[in-house]
This record gives C-alpha cells, sequence and structure tokens, in this order.
C-alpha cells in the first residue's frame, strides 16, 4: 500500500513538473504579454489568408 | 448699443444626420456626400470621406459593422505624419534578420481598429508581418527595407486617422517586463507546488479525523515538506528580504508580517516532521501563493494605467532647421543645437528651445508653457520658449540655451525634485501592520511566558506562541488591497481614469482639499463668442463677415468665431488675399473696399474711430469696412460647463477647493467667485504653485491639484495627487498621478467618488481577513490550536475578502454622478446665458 502510494506520488509529481515546464517556456516565449487581444483576435476570421503576393513571395524566399 | 441673442444656447435644430466614418454629427455648413454603391453617404468633411474610401478600397468594409466606439471624433493632428525616414531609422532594429519596426498607434479605441491596423499594414507591399498589441496599444511590424520605409508605414496608419508615434523600448520598460515575467515564474511555480501540497494535506487531514498508519503519515509529511521549501524561499523570496529590511529600518511592515507568519508556521511544522506532531506546511504555502497572486493583480492593474498614459504622451520637437553661415537650412537633432546658433521655425511647429526671435515677426501660443490662452506677439530680439508653438509666420531664432537648460527642461528638474521629496505613500495595510506586527509579538511572547510558568517544559510553550504567530498572520491580508484595486482600476479604466497604482488610489480618497489650475482647466482654453454688437445691420451679418475674413486663420479667436459662425449655420466663404497684422489682426480687400478685423490698435491705425467698450475678462474683435465701423464681436475663454457642478460636487463631498492661476489675482478671483470655490491665487510662478501646496501639506491637508500646462507640472508632482487631463502638454501628465483620458472634468468627480468607495471596501476587506484569526487566536494561546481551526479560517477569510472587493465592479458609480450633478446643474445654473446677456 505504501509503495503504491509512493509511485502514485511520483508519478503526479512528474505530471505536475511537465505542466510546470510547459508554463515556464510559455512565459518565457511572451505569452502572456498581450492577455486581451486574442480573445478578439480569435474572432476574425480571416477570408484570404494568403491574399497579399508579397507576403508569399517572401515565405518562399525564407 | 443693440442686443445680442446668445450665442452659446443652441445651434439651429438640424436634421440627426452623422458621418459615416467618424460617427460625429454633421454640421449642415460641411456636408459632403459620395454616391458609394448606389446608396448616398453623408460624411462631415472630406477627411473622413478620404478616409472611408481607403478602408472600403482596401476591402475592409467589415470595420465598420465591427466598431464600438465609446466616442466619436478624432484625435487632434490626425492623418498627419510629422516623422521623417532618417528619424524614424533610429527605431528600427534587426530581429531574426528582418527589419523591425515597434511604434504606438494612438487613437485605437475597440478591437475593430487594432484589426484594421494590423490588416491595412499587412498588406502594405514589403510587410511581412504586422501585429498590435491590443493592451498597450503597440504594433510590431517587420518589414523587407527594400520594398517599404518606416514613413509609409507610419503614412498608412496616419492616413486612417490614427496617430503613429516612435516608442523605444527603454531600460526601464525592459527592467519591468522583466520583473513582471520573474513575478509570474515565482507565482506559477507556487500555484504548481501549492496544488501538489494540497493532495497531501488533504490525505492527512483525513488521517487526522479517521486514524492513519504512521508511517504513511511519515511519508506524506516529508512530500509536503519537501514541496513547501521551494515555495517559501524561492517564490516567498520577496518577502522574507522584504521582511528582513522593514526589521533592519525598523519600520514594520506587511512584508514582515507575512515573513513571521510564512517562517513559523513552516518552522514549527518542520519540527513536527521530525519528531511527529501535525504540520501546517499548507498554512506556508497557501499565504505565500495568494499573496504572489494580489501582487499580481495589483501589477496587472499598474501596467495597464502605465501603458495608458505612456500612449497619451506627445513627442516635444525631436528635430531643428539649422541655418549656417552660408543660409543654408539642415534638419539636426533639438539637442544638438547651441547658444549663437539659428534655427528657422515654419508656422504650425514648435520652438526646439529658448531663444530669441532674429528675423520676422509672428505670434506665438504659449499656452503650454505658461497658461496664457491668447497668442502672444514677438518681434524681433524677443524671446521665445522652447515648446511654444509658432502661429503666424516663419521667424528665424537665435537660440539662447541650449535644450538641457531650456525653460521646459528647468521645469521637468523641479518635477524631479519634488518626486524625490514626496514621502512615498503608506497603503492601509502597512499602516495596520505597524500597530500589529508589536501586538502580535506580544501576545505570543506572554503565551510562552504563561506556558513556561505552569510549567509546561521546554517545548511545549514554544510550539504554543509559534501557534499563536501562525495563526494571527492573515493570508487575506495579502489579497485585501490588491483585489479591491484591481476590480476599481478596472471599473475606472473602462470610465476614462488612469490611477497610477493602488497607492494613488487610497490616497485620492483621502484628499481634503483640491486646487486647480485656470487656463485650460477650468476654462476650456478655447475663445468663445459670448455677444456679437453690430452698429448697423444684423448679428449674423457682422459675424458671417468676420467669419469670411477669418475663415484660413489659425488664431484662436478665428477659430472661436468660425465656430460661432457654423453653430449658427452661417455659410462661410473665405476672402481671398487676406493680410496678416501679427498681434493687431487681419485686412481683406472685398469688392465694398478694404475689410479690417483686429483689435482697436489695427482700427486706430487705418484711422478709424473705436467706440469704448470695456469689459474685463473679455477680448474685442473689431470691423470696419472702407473706413466705416462696423461693430464688435466679444470673445471669451469661457469656463468649462460641466466646471460649477464639478466644484460644487466636490464642496459637497468635503473638500475644500482652491484656484490657482499664473494669471493676474483680479481674474482668479473673478472666476473663483462665479464657480463659487473657496480661495484664490493668483499671479503664482511654478514655484509660488508649489509653494502654497506644500504650506498646505505642512498643516497635515491632503491635496489634489489638477492642471495641465508646464508651469503646472512642479506643482503636479509636489501634491498628494495629481491630476491632468487627456490634451495636457506631456509633463503635466508624465508627474501627474490621476489622469482623465478624456477632457472631461465630470470624470474627476467620479474617480474620488470611486476612490473613497474603494478605501471603505478595502477597510472592510480588512476586518473580514482579521476577524476569523482573531477568533481564533485565544485557542492557540490556550495551546489548544488544531489544524482544522487554521484552515477554516484561513478559506473562510479569503472567500469574504475577495467577494467583497468584487462588489466593487458590480453597482455602477456613474449614475450616482450623473444624478447628483444633473441636479446640481440645475439648481446652479438654471441659465447661464443670462451673464453674457448684461454684459
Amino acid at each position: 500500500m505504501t509503495l503504491s502510494t509512493l509511485a502514485l506520488i511520483f508519478l503526479s509529481l512528474c505530471v505536475g513538473a511537465g505542466v510546470w515546464l510547459v508554463f515556464i517556456w510559455a512565459v518565457r516565449r511572451g505569452e502572456f504579454d498581450d492577455p486581451e487581444g486574442p480573445k478578439y483576435r480569435m474572432l476574425d476570421e480571416d477570408e484570404h489568408p494568403r491574399r497579399n503576393p508579397s507576403r508569399q513571395g517572401d515565405d518562399d524566399a525564407v | 448699443m443693440p442686443d445680442s441673442p446668445p450665442l452659446n444656447a443652441h445651434p439651429a435644430p438640424s436634421p440627426p444626420l452623422n458621418c459615416e466614418h467618424c460617427a460625429l454629427p454633421i454640421p449642415p455648413a460641411a456636408l459632403v456626400t459620395e454616391v458609394i454603391a448606389g446608396t448616398e453617404l453623408s460624411f462631415c468633411c472630406q477627411g473622413c470621406r478620404g478616409a472611408y474610401l481607403i478602408i472600403t478600397g482596401a476591402g475592409l468594409e467589415r470595420y465598420y459593422r465591427q466598431r464600438e466606439w465609446a466616442e466619436p471624433g478624432l484625435p487632434d493632428g490626425a492623418f498627419t505624419n510629422p516623422y521623417e525616414d532618417d528619424f524614424l531609422q533610429r527605431f528600427v532594429c534587426t530581429v531574426d534578420g528582418q527589419e523591425e519596426l515597434t511604434f504606438v498607434v494612438e487613437g485605437l479605441r475597440c478591437a475593430s481598429c487594432v484589426w484594421l491596423n494590423e490588416k491595412l499594414l499587412g498588406n502594405l507591399d514589403g510587410v511581412l508581418s504586422a501585429r498590435v498589441n491590443y493592451s498597450t496599444h503597440r504594433a510590431q511590424v517587420r518589414f523587407d527595407p527594400a520594398r517599404v520605409t518606416p514613413a509609409r508605414l507610419f503614412a498608412a496608419v496616419a492616413g486612417l486617422g490614427y496617430l503613429p508615434r516612435p516608442f523605444t523600448a527603454d531600460a526601464v520598460h525592459q527592467l519591468q517586463e522583466r520583473e513582471r515575467r520573474a513575478l509570474l515564474i515565482r507565482f506559477g511555480t507556487a500555484l504548481f507546488l501549492s496544488m501538489q501540497l494540497m493532495g497531501y494535506s488533504l490525505a492527512l487531514y483525513a488521517g487526522y479525523f479517521q486514524g492513519m498508519e504512521a508511517s504513511a503519515k511519515q511519508l506524506l509529511q516529508w512530500f509536503a515538506a519537501l514541496v513547501s521549501t521551494p515555495v517559501v524561499f524561492y517564490s516567498g523570496w520577496p518577502f522574507l528580504a522584504g521582511g528582513w529590511r522593514s526589521l533592519r529600518n525598523r519600520a514594520p511592515n506587511m512584508d514582515l508580517l507575512i515573513a513571521l507568519g510564512v517562517l513559523a508556521a513552516y518552522g514549527a511544522s518542520l519540527h513536527a516532521t521530525l519528531l511527529g506532531g501535525e504540520v501546517y506546511f499548507d498554512t506556508a504555502a497557501m499565504i505565500i501563493t495568494l499573496i504572489l497572486a494580489g501582487r499580481l493583480f495589483e501589477n496587472a492593474a499598474r501596467r495597464s494605467a502605465a501603458a495608458g498614459i505612456d500612449r497619451l504622451l506627445q513627442l516635444a520637437p525631436e528635430m531643428a532647421n539649422r541655418i549656417d553661415a552660408s543660409g543654408q537650412c539642415t534638419r539636426i537633432e533639438s539637442v544638438q543645437l547651441k547658444p549663437g546658433e539659428q534655427v528657422r521655425v515654419l508656422p504650425g511647429e514648435r520652438f526646439p528651445t529658448d531663444g530669441a526671435v532674429a528675423v520676422g515677426e509672428t505670434e506665438v501660443d504659449q499656452s503650454a508653457a505658461t497658461g496664457e490662452a491668447l497668442p502672444v506677439l514677438r518681434r524681433p530680439g524677443e524671446s521665445v520658449l522652447g515648446g511654444t508653438l509658432n502661429l503666424l509666420a516663419p521667424v528665424t531664432v537665435t537660440v539662447s540655451q541650449p535644450a538641457a537648460t531650456s525653460f521646459v527642461a528647468r521645469v521637468a528638474r523641479l518635477v524631479e525634485e519634488a518626486q524625490s521629496r514626496r514621502a512615498p505613500i503608506q497603503g492601509i495595510a502597512d499602516r495596520v501592520s505597524v500597530v500589529f506586527v508589536p501586538v502580535v509579538a506580544l501576545i505570543a511572547a506572554a503565551t510562552w511566558l504563561f506556558w513556561t510558568m505552569q510549567g509546561g517544559g521546554a517545548v511545549q510553550p514554544l510550539l504554543a506562541a509559534v501557534a499563536v504567530v501562525v495563526i494571527a498572520c492573515p493570508c487575506a491580508l495579502g489579497l485585501a488591497t490588491p483585489t479591491a484595486i484591481l476590480v476599481a482600476s478596472g471599473a475606472a479604466a473602462r470610465r476614462g481614469i488612469l490611477y497610477r497604482g493602488g497607492d494613488i488610489l487610497e490616497a485620492t480618497a483621502r484628499l481634503d482639499h483640491a486646487c486647480f489650475d485656470k487656463t485650460g482647466t477650468l476654462t476650456s482654453g478655447q475663445p468663445r463668442v459670448i455677444a456679437i454688437r453690430p452698429v448697423t445691420g444684423t448679428t449674423d451679418d457682422l459675424l458671417q463677415l468676420a467669419a469670411g475674413i477669418e475663415a484660413e486663420s489659425l488664431h484662436p479667436l478665428a477659430i472661436g468665431i468660425c465656430r460661432a459662425a457654423r453653430e449658427r449655420s452661417l455659410p462661410v466663404i473665405p476672402l481671398p488675399q487676406v493680410e496678416t497684422f501679427p498681434g493687431r489682426g487681419l485686412a481683406a480687400r472685398s469688392s465694398h473696399g478694404m475689410l479690417l478685423a483686429g483689435n482697436r490698435t489695427l482700427l486706430t491705425e487705418h484711422g478709424i474711430a473705436v467706440p469704448d467698450a470695456a469689459a474685463d475678462s473679455t477680448t474685442e474683435v473689431h470691423l470696419a469696412r472702407a473706413g466705416e465701423y462696423l461693430g464688435c464681436l466679444l470673445l471669451e475663454d469661457s469656463p468649462r460647463p460641466q466646471a460649477g457642478a464639478i466644484i460644487a460636487g466636490l464642496r459637497r463631498m468635503g473638500l475644500r477647493t482652491i484656484l490657482l492661476t499664473g494669471d493676474s489675482p483680479a481674474a482668479g478671483a473673478t472666476l473663483a467667485a462665479r464657480l463659487g470655490m473657496d480661495e484664490a491665487h493668483g499671479g503664482l510662478t511654478p514655484e509660488g504653485k508649489c509653494a502654497e501646496l506644500l504650506r498646505l501639506q505642512q498643516r497635515g491637508r491632503k491635496v489634489l491639484m489638477v492642471g495641465d500646462g508646464i508651469n503646472d507640472a512642479p506643482a503636479l508632482s509636489t501634491a498628494d495627487v495629481g491630476c491632468a487631463m487627456l490634451g495636457g502638454t506631456d509633463i503635466a501628465l508624465d508627474s501627474s498621478d490621476l489622469v482623465l483620458t478624456r477632457p472631461d472634468l465630470e470624470r474627476l468627480h467620479e474617480a474620488l467618488l470611486l476612490a473613497r468607495r474603494t478605501l471603505r471596501i478595502i477597510r472592510q476587506n480588512l476586518f473580514w481577513a482579521f476577524v476569523y484569526n482573531l477568533a481564533a487566536l485565544p485557542l492557540a494561546a490556550m495551546g489548544k490550536l488544531v489544524p482544522v481551526h487554521a484552515a477554516a479560517a484561513m478559506a473562510l477569510s479569503s472567500v469574504c475578502v475577495v467577494g467583497n472587493s468584487l462588489r466593487l465592479g458590480n453597482r455602477d458609480t456613474r449614475s450616482e454622478v450623473k444624478q447628483s450633478t444633473y441636479t446640481e446643474k440645475l439648481i446652479l445654473t438654471p441659465n447661464p446665458e443670462p451673464r453674457t446677456l448684461d454684459r
């Protein structure tokens, strides 16, 4: 019983640590810098995502 | 003299026609119509029509369906891009091998504006990516320098009526950003570990009630110790360091209270883990997690206020046209100017630094520097101040001061001094701690002494004393202020009020004196026509004649006259070949002979007798045609319409209202009497205003200063709370703590009401934060504390505090204000017009 508890605790610690690392990564990437914008940006469906030919060209060049 | 009907009563009733683009009502004289896609659309000016065509032409009509504007209209100076490529090039940096430009876009109102700017920039040829940050209003554009220039980007944004402004991420900003991220990581870590800890604690609580194997309990306790150690020493480090600092300074503050509670709980639990007993690791970890959450809230509120104020700052003249010995003009940075050099300043430009006019004569708008509303005449040899606006004619100016020691720079130094002199505002939670920490220490010591006397051995009295400290440190205390401030500043920002931090909110609630600047603050700073006195003919004829000659002038009096003509829906036909006499007026040749419009001097010079019409605070514009005197218009820099109501509102709240002005004492006293203010002081220099505020503060008064000019800036920083409005000068906005983002004084009343309500809620929060803990304190002193008491006290107090704070967002303060000011308006200004009639 103690052994299984121990194993489960370790498992939860590992899962938690994984989530924690993702969180640190997100903070460093600046995902929390604009908490307001994304909720509006989500509503802007882009009818022509590639309408601008210049951008297409740049992507090809890169 | 014939009577003139009041002008500012109401414009002629017009159909409720609003501009398709800017949504402002259209004055009938300015209507522009255009048939687009089969429907006739109405615009208020050619600019709006142009912007509508740009937007629809780019296939972005969705903007008009989606936008949600609080107010219509455009910011001042829209549609022009004053920045040049060479200058903007310095703000371009290279990221991942691509050129990137970050700039602030002023005038964004809703998500739809963000969308429009992003799409328009993104569709420009050569733009690789464009992002506009909704909360900071900063645009980040990556582009190909071979195909597009920074000036083109700026011109594209300016063409829509938004105001692009260069932005440099300076050291202070970067430091703040790093600190914010560090705080977020500390909080995230504490949250993650506390969640793990909660599992172990729950098991331990269950074991406490039902009984559990000693070995399992031991194991869980060890794990609890393992996860809570980083919470205490990593996440809680700011509190431990702060507590230590306050101990060394012998000034107990909230950090010390938190550090004491956390270390006591952690130490006692570690002791119990080693020697057997119940652990309180969860208490220690929860205190830290909740208080970090509070700090995070407060930080977010402060950050959004700071970003808002950033956006309001106008850029001072960065570049100047220097004239070399050969007469060539070169564009250089203002800071490089040396005394003795000559610069060329065109009408509509600001002077780069202090100097004296060398060639030419012009009128200068000094309102930003001195608060003087009307332009002053400057002839060769007379001095001009940096930052003031050249209105009429191009002039050559000999620089007398380098930019670093100009009038504006000297005022900036006064501001800095005032800011360093001002004691930091102590929050209510800190003041509670000053009393609370010694009291808790005393009770703990008494408990220890009592149990030692009872012969409890060495360990048991110590445990009882530690239990007192643990239970007395209320973790909800850390949430009491920040949650209230977060909710209140969010509610305030929606109404156009920005508090520069929670301490300002608390200080605003405690104010008992309100000082106002006169020009531009209580008055609008724009002269209005208050009476028309024709010798023959109707008032409309005279006004139309005056508007015709003044139509293309930028002089505030001319703008006031033209506005009056528009309000009466009179067609204004600009006269050709208008000649300007700086400081005197205008002259134009018309079919009926020479038409003159100007002051007494101008008409006397042309040999026309002007009848006496002496009035104290008014300005006269006389008209004459072909040597015949036609009549005069009276203009006045009248008080803002809401000024009377706001003064009455503040007085009703128990504040004493004082007028501090650089204008003459007589003019100050007249306005103060008219608005019903308690005191007026005139003829004050920037230092004089500070001295007046310091005198009040020395008597223990809490003073609010409301102002907008450069000359108010030192007073704004000296006051307990400085308040500036949108439209104020950059230095005034920068040195104020409370900023109204709309040029509407009524918000000030709201700001004060909201602050008072917030302080009341904070006090209630402190009560809820303490009451449960204090109830458990006797148990701890008796040595009968069990973990379930601590847990119950903690949970109940936190829930009460957060719930209480949320009430701030619920009730609408605005409705209270609207009601009260409405009734005041009815009582105080039954009809403002008769004043103008009996002149």
